[in-house]
């Protein structure tokens, strides 16, 4: 029963996980451009949810989830239309590439700058530490919500894409940039909207983050690290993969932990390591 | 009265390789211009000049309707009504055959083309409306690329290479199907290695060789000598 319970926190851990590595997935799903500030931006949403419950101790805290998510969906846009797109305009890839991680740098220090380096959480309240039983396991209500609003998420970008105009000129666009402008499609404009949901759904994995546990500035690497490793267990540009991989490091995160309760995240990069070796194309690849 | 489309004296440069020497032409309303040549001639150069698509630098005059385009984005002149058949269809491989086809409907250019009137024009694409483009045969997906041209309802539509790498007898379909398009009123600019069939469909021909017009007239003026020789240029 102990394992069991184990392995359905896990499951439940990698709800969460899946959805760090979702708004990397799109970005590069659709630019090709690895956003090595992603880590960062979860960690800033989280910041930002912490402010906005401490200015108003009354609110769930988890309704700040909202506002979150349509603000980093302005900073993606204009990160977009201000940035990305002219480094991705060079030709080279590798100049977004290290945009980004000048961003990432920017962005950690600014966070030190502003809020310091002591670890910081975001309460609750009574909702986190709730539990419900079901069929004999006790369950966290707070991974259990995580795990759906994960859930939503993916199903909701699924959605978008595939039964919506705007998903379609999105794949169009990441078909080919260049012949959707024969269509009267501006591909930076798509581009901009594209970062800007991923930022939101990033924002979102950076609430839940804030109230699953608690975060400093330097927070950024190890959970740009996950999604990471979630993008490419899941096969790169996999959104069912990446939820899935997320499943998987979470589940072998915590039966890591269980075996040996000091080096958890060492299974999860070990499993990553294995899936790597034995299948380098990830769980939903299709060997391209 | 003003050409639809008019070309004067167009250069294009990639890096420093010229592809186009001083090209003029010119294309009416409701026209259909035959362009021949070798490969390598410039001729998808110079309808990338035209459509906006193109990556080199180019110097000269292009007028669509009067207004002068050369340097303008390609999104913008397919809002003004200039489409493209690209060479090699390019199909959006994740995209179905209507949704395909919908996105010609992102110009958002009213005229004679719908979904209906290209599912009319090619009932075989109606049938097939749901599956993966790229899981149609090569006519099948031509049809596609040109119904997804015709959805922007342009005055101008520019066909590179419709007929590559077809059965004969697809390419006489195509080809039947052209001269229905011709009859809602839109000039055409079309790029074809065969030349006979070039000459049979276009009102007036234009040769290229090495970036240069070395024929240029109506359709049924020349014979076969003069073509060769503006073709190879002995």
């Amino acid at each position: 029963m102990d394992w069991i319970e184990t392995i359905v926190n896990g499951l439940l851990l990698g709800g969460l996980y899946g959805l760090f590595g979702l708004g990397l997935a799109l970005v590069f799903g659709v630019m090709r451009v690895v956003n090595l500030a992603h880590g960062e931006f979860i960690v800033l949403a989280a910041y930002a949810g912490t402010m906005l419950a401490a200015m108003a101790p009354g609110v769930p805290p988890l309704l700040w989830v909202l506002p979150v998510a349509v603000a980093a969906f302005g900073v993606g846009y204009a990160l977009q239309a201000l940035l990305v797109n002219r480094a991705v305009r060079t030709g080279d890839p590798l100049t977004p590439l290290l945009l980004t991680f000048g961003l990432a740098v920017v962005l950690r220090n600014l966070m030190v700058e502003t809020f310091g380096t002591d670890p910081r959480a975001l309460d609750g309240g009574q909702f986190t530490r709730a539990g419900i039983d079901l069929f004999g396991l006790r369950i966290g209500l707070f991974p259990l919500t995580a795990l759906a609003i994960a859930a939503v998420m993916f199903f909701a970008l699924q959605w978008l894409l595939t039964r919506t105009e705007w998903g379609r000129i999105v794949r169009a666009t990441s078909d080919n940039f260049r012949i959707v402008r024969l269509m009267g499609v501006e591909p930076n404009r798509v581009y901009n909207t594209v970062m800007g949901l991923a930022l939101a759904f990033t924002a979102v994995a950076g609430m839940l983050l804030a109230l699953r546990t608690s975060f400093t500035p330097y927070s950024g690497v190890e959970r740009l690290l996950i999604a990471f490793e979630v993008v490419i267990l899941g096969g790169l540009g996999s959104f069912w993969g990446a939820f899935a991989g997320g499943m998987a490091l979470g589940v072998a995160q915590l039966l890591g932990q269980k075996i040996d309760s000091n080096a958890g995240s060492l299974y999860a990069h070990l499993l990553f390591f294995v899936v790597l070796i034995l299948r380098p194309t990830g769980l939903a690849g299709r060997g391209r | 009265m003003a050409a639809l489309l008019d070309i004067e004296s167009l250069q294009v440069w990639y890096g420093d390789l010229q592809a186009l020497y001083g090209v003029s032409m010119q294309l009416d309303e409701g026209g259909v211009l035959a362009l021949i040549g070798a490969n390598g001639a410039g001729k998808s150069t110079l309808l990338g000049a035209v459509c906006g698509l193109l990556e080199g630098r180019a110097a000269g005059a292009v007028r669509f309707g009067g207004v002068p385009v050369l340097g303008q984005p390609a999104e913008a002149l397919a809002r003004a009504g200039i489409a493209l058949v690209p060479e090699g269809r390019m199909l959006f491989p994740s995209l179905g055959v209507e949704e395909n086809l919908r996105m010609g409907l992102r110009t958002r250019r009213s005229g004679p083309w719908t979904l209906p009137r290209v599912y009319q024009l090619f009932p075989v694409l109606e049938e097939f409306r749901h599956r993966p483009a790229t899981a149609l045969s090569g006519g099948q997906q031509q049809m596609v690329a040109i119904a997804r041209a015709l959805l922007c309802n342009p005055r101008l539509l520019l066909c590179d290479e419709i007929s590559l790498g077809l059965a004969p007898m697809v390419v006489e379909q195509i080809y039947a199907s052209l001269q229905r398009i011709r009859g809602e009123g839109l000039a055409i600019v079309l790029v074809e290695q065969d030349v006979r069939r070039a000459c049979q469909s276009a009102d007036r021909v234009c040769c290229l060789l090495k970036g240069r017009v070395t024929l240029q007239g109506a359709a049924g003026a020349f014979d076969h000598a003069q073509i060769a020789q503006a073709y190879f240029g002995h």
